[in-house]
């Protein structure tokens, strides 16, 4: 058994597609407890049970549709005419334009593309150093994880049973606390050259409003109907995907219809995979649970560890390692199920537990050797990735510190949950 | 012959991108359209909800095909950026190997769970036969499992031919 998981775990490393990685390893254990693999399609169809799933699809497809239009564009000024008054304006504008663009998309690892290549030139224009440039675009990039609607929020409300409502309200605070921590550092590493983008103006607030008056409804809608209560986040998820592609299409024209089978196709790749990931982690993980893995995890770690605090060192140092190896989707669905129970032994709340995944796992991005917003970087800027890795590092500080807080401090993602 | 492959390929992925788009605007259309009876008519459709899931479901196997047609599946992706080329391309020819086995396993197992509710009769949506709605998932993993079998014989003509170019991306 030791041998078939060493084989495995190599395959994985050595680039074996992970859905087949996690689908023989269910199917190995299947056939140790003599059930039949017929199983596997029984949970591959379980997709189809699960609820607020459309959400992951509708939003993946309204985000790429976003990023391919000039809404990218709009965004950044509207953030620029009311945010660019305060000192340090332009790098404040890219933290606060990537948080709400990266939400909205879903954390797809469009951000960077769309929103990179408006903001670093820009700032460049503006006099920021060409290091710190690369390393705010690099790190705002998976920036807004936290903030509803992003799919990871979604998914791990999926995957671990708990209210995905409840998880909105939680990310709000944390995802907060990272924005201030490192606009506090924009600021402090720019103090020489703190200067405003521009000082504040009614005109140019109403110019970029009005340039941007048929995306501005998007946000209110969505996050007003989730946050009411008023609409489940897979029909807030239709509404927005419907709606762009009536604002984009039809009213901006600036995606062509004959575009879309390729914006389509692009975003439905992305979502198969996550999925696919997520069919076949069902069956690993029913087999599991089946085997009792979970108990066996809790009883090694409670004879390692008695205090939560202790706990909760360990589970960071973990999925500090797990977000530098696998993507954010796959981490997931892979592990959520293991560490949920473990987390219920140490009275660690499944909603913060969310929002300390989450936050680890946002780490991951941008984790060497193999964080993904890195090499996105390094492909779209055309630099070294070494350079990347050290424009970024004292980014990855920051956003550490800020991690640990929000690990230590579960009012702050709990202080919003009605009942929580 | 060779005209015979690039025509099957134009074409499979035309059908993908076709299903695609159906699916999605069918999804968004059932989906809001069910939002819309709600709030102003206080009625809807007892099935749309399952259609929405099952629809899901379809997506999700479909992207999957799409996804291994532009190599595009999730891998942890550490080793290719320090391996040399050649030894990159032989390990992922064996893991290719893998992957297209494991398919194939589950497109086989999956093809018998069909059998088993085409025999019992199971229903879904009222009373749409169930193997029909699910026969996405064989079908899926059946091509699924046949690109890992082409991508695999596009990197050993590669490995052989030394010509790098990768399989259209």
């Amino acid at each position: 058994m030791i041998l078939i998981s060493l084989i495995l775990i190599l395959l994985a490393v050595f680039g074996a597609p992970l859905f087949a990685v996690i689908a023989s390893s269910a199917m190995v254990g299947f056939l140790r407890e003599d059930t039949d693999l017929m199983n596997m399609a029984l949970e591959v169809l379980s997709i189809a049970d699960l609820p607020f799933l459309a959400a992951i699809p509708l939003f993946t497809f309204a985000g790429y549709v976003l990023s391919e239009s000039n809404a990218p564009k709009r965004l950044v000024r509207l953030t620029g005419a009311m945010l660019g008054w305060m000192p340090g304006g332009l790098a404040i504008v890219c933290l606060a334009a990537c948080a709400f663009f990266t939400a909205f998309t879903g954390a797809s690892g469009v951000t960077i593309i769309a929103l990179g290549a408006i903001l670093y030139p820009a700032l460049a224009h503006d006099g920021y150093p060409e290091k710190f440039n690369l390393g705010l675009v690099t790190s705002s990039g998976s920036l807004g994880l936290l903030f509803a609607p992003s799919l990871p929020l979604i998914l791990y409300g999926v995957v671990a049973e708990v209210s995905i409502d409840d998880l909105f309200l939680a990310g709000i605070l944390p995802g907060m606390v990272m924005l201030v921590m490192l606009s506090g550092w924009c600021l402090w590493v720019n103090r020489a050259n703190r200067k405003p983008l521009s000082s504040f103006s009614f005109r140019e607030l109403g110019g970029a409003m009005r340039e941007a008056i048929w995306e501005l409804p998007l946000p209110v809608v969505v996050l007003g109907g989730i946050y009411s209560g008023f609409f489940a986040v897979s029909e807030a998820a239709a509404i927005t995907a419907l709606y762009v592609l009536i604002v984009e299409v039809l009213i901006m024209r600036e995606i062509r219809i004959t575009d879309l089978p390729r914006i389509i196709r692009a975003s439905m790749v992305l979502v198969g995979g996550i999925l696919l990931i997520l069919g076949v982690s069902l069956a690993s993980t029913n087999y599991m649970i089946g085997a009792g893995i979970p108990q066996q995890l809790f009883d090694v770690v409670a004879s390692l560890v008695s205090s939560q605090a202790t706990f909760l060192v360990l589970l960071l140092v973990f999925l500090l390692i797990l977000g530098a190896i696998l993507d954010i989707f796959s981490a997931i669905v892979l592990v959520v199920p293991l560490i949920l129970p473990i987390a219920a032994g140490y009275d660690v709340n499944p909603v913060h537990l969310g929002i300390v995944f989450l936050a680890a796992m946002q780490l991951g991005y941008l984790t060497p050797p193999v964080g993904l917003n890195l090499f996105i970087a390094s492909y779209r800027f055309e630099k070294p990735i070494m350079h990347v890795y050290s424009a970024t590092f004292p980014f990855l500080i920051i956003l550490m510190l800020s991690v640990i807080l929000i690990t230590f401090w579960p009012g702050l993602s709990l202080w919003l949950v009605a009942d929580g | 012959m060779k005209n015979l492959l690039s025509r099957l390929e134009r074409l499979g992925r035309i059908a993908e991108d076709t299903a695609l788009v159906i699916l999605l605007c069918g999804m968004i259309v059932l989906a809001v359209g069910q939002i819309v009876l709600r709030e102003i008519f206080a009625t809807g459709f007892v099935w749309a909800d399952e259609l929405v899931k099952l629809l899901v479901l379809w997506l999700a196997m479909v992207g999957s095909i799409a996804a291994s047609r532009d190599n595009r599946h999730i891998r942890i992706d550490a080793l290719s950026h320090v391996l040399p080329d050649k030894a990159i391309v032989a390990t992922r020819i064996l893991v290719d190997l893998f992957a297209a086995f494991v398919c194939g396993v589950i497109a086989w197992h999956a093809f018998r769970y069909q059998q088993l509710e085409i025999e019992f009769g199971d229903t879904v949506l009222i009373n749409t036969p169930a193997w029909l709605a699910h026969v996405i998932v064989p079908v899926a993993f059946t091509l699924v499992s046949y690109r890992f079998v082409v991508l695999v014989a596009w990197q050993l003509y590669s490995l052989a031919s030394g010509d790098d170019r990768r399989p259209a991306e």
